[in-house]
């Protein structure tokens, strides 16, 4: 199967967007309001922070608010020079949304926290520990949420084995980014 | 509600490297849009992160609610179009406009032999053949699946 029409290519995967499985969007808004625009996104590898963070990128974007998104992992650390710098750069009506706050050294996520108190207009962090801010919203998946994304990612006609997906999701201990990157592998050995 | 579309001269799809990729864009919306802008690019497709350039660029400023403008883009000496299992090289044209992230795509095919060059692996894969599930795929579908 040629890379572009494998169901499982990565820019297919980027446009699914967050499933609540629980509260709603809305109601993840209020609370967000309620927490003074200082939460944090948790959960484990591949359990859809990022994307959830994006999504209220957009979300707070397309309703007036001014935003500042960083994304911080091991390949793109942030020095304390540059967390300085970020810093000594934002205004008390920006919203910093940082992706991987518990890839940051603690020495800067101590700068960050407390400079964003009185210069930035909130944080959201995302992070795959509690405790760094108060917990916004558990993020976690069930091997129903990746039959239902499969389902989206191939046509209904190509259901892919419930059976599969159980067992993928088990070993891949619920992270649907690496369930998906196997699934990309198997459908690719179709020629 | 808007409507964008791009028409390439004689319905062309096929390019090859250094060729002229020209036609015609057409908009049309409920209110005066603020810019239009159309790209010819490429991108990938496939396992990895996404790479992707832009190669020529006509942003039109004011377009007002409707319009149509023609383009003419000379393409680069490469990336060919080719497809692997693992990545893909697309290119296409695209038009945006603001406000608002509505966008059309029209991809094209840019390669020195007329296709899209198949690595290997695939280079003896039949046209169409790819929506039909083959011997491994159906291993990895359900039984009651499998035939639907």
């Amino acid at each position: 199967m040629r890379a572009r029409d494998n169901p499982f290519a990565a820019d297919r995967v980027e446009r699914i967007r967050y499933r609540f499985a629980g509260a709603s969007l809305d109601e993840l808004l209020t609370r967000l309001e309620e927490m003074n625009y200082r939460g944090a996104i948790v959960g484990p590898e591949g359990s859809g922070k990022t994307t959830l963070l994006e999504d209220l990128h957009e979300i707070l974007e397309r309703r007036g608010r001014r935003t500042r998104f960083l994304f911080v992992n091991d390949a793109s650390p942030l020095p304390e020079a540059e967390c300085r710098r970020l810093l000594s750069e934002l205004t008390p009506q920006e919203l910093v949304l940082l992706d991987g706050a518990d890839a940051i050294r603690r020495s800067s996520w101590s700068l960050f926290r407390r400079h964003t108190v009185r210069h930035a207009a909130g944080l959201i962090v995302t992070s795959h520990r509690p405790g760094l801010l108060p917990t916004l919203i558990e993020c976690s998946t069930t091997p129903t949420l990746l039959k239902e994304i499969v389902t989206d990612l191939t046509s209904r006609t190509r259901n892919v084995s419930p059976i599969l997906l159980d067992d993928l999701h088990r070993r891949h201990r619920g992270n649907l980014r690496t369930c998906l990157r196997e699934l990309y592998d198997l459908y690719a050995q179709e020629t | 509600m808007r409507k964008l579309s791009i028409e390439l001269n004689d319905g062309k799809n096929v390019f090859a490297p250094g060729e002229r990729v020209e036609g015609r864009i057409e908009w049309s919306a409920d209110e005066d849009l603020k810019a239009l802008e159309l790209s010819l690019l490429w991108y990938t497709s496939g396992k990895g992160t996404r790479d992707a350039g832009v190669v020529h660029s006509k942003r039109i400023d004011r377009p007002g609610a409707f319009g149509s403008d023609t383009f003419s883009f000379t393409l680069p000496s490469g990336p060919y179009s080719f497809s692997g299992k693992l990545i893909s090289l697309i290119w296409a044209l695209e038009l945006t406009c603001t406000p608002g992230k509505d966008t059309v795509r029209k991809e094209i095919v840019v390669s020195p032999t007329g296709r899209e060059i198949l690595l290997t692996g695939l280079a003896g894969q039949g046209r169409g053949q790819e929506n039909q599930p083959g011997e491994f795929l159906k291993r990895i579908l359900g039984v009651q699946h499998a035939s639907a």
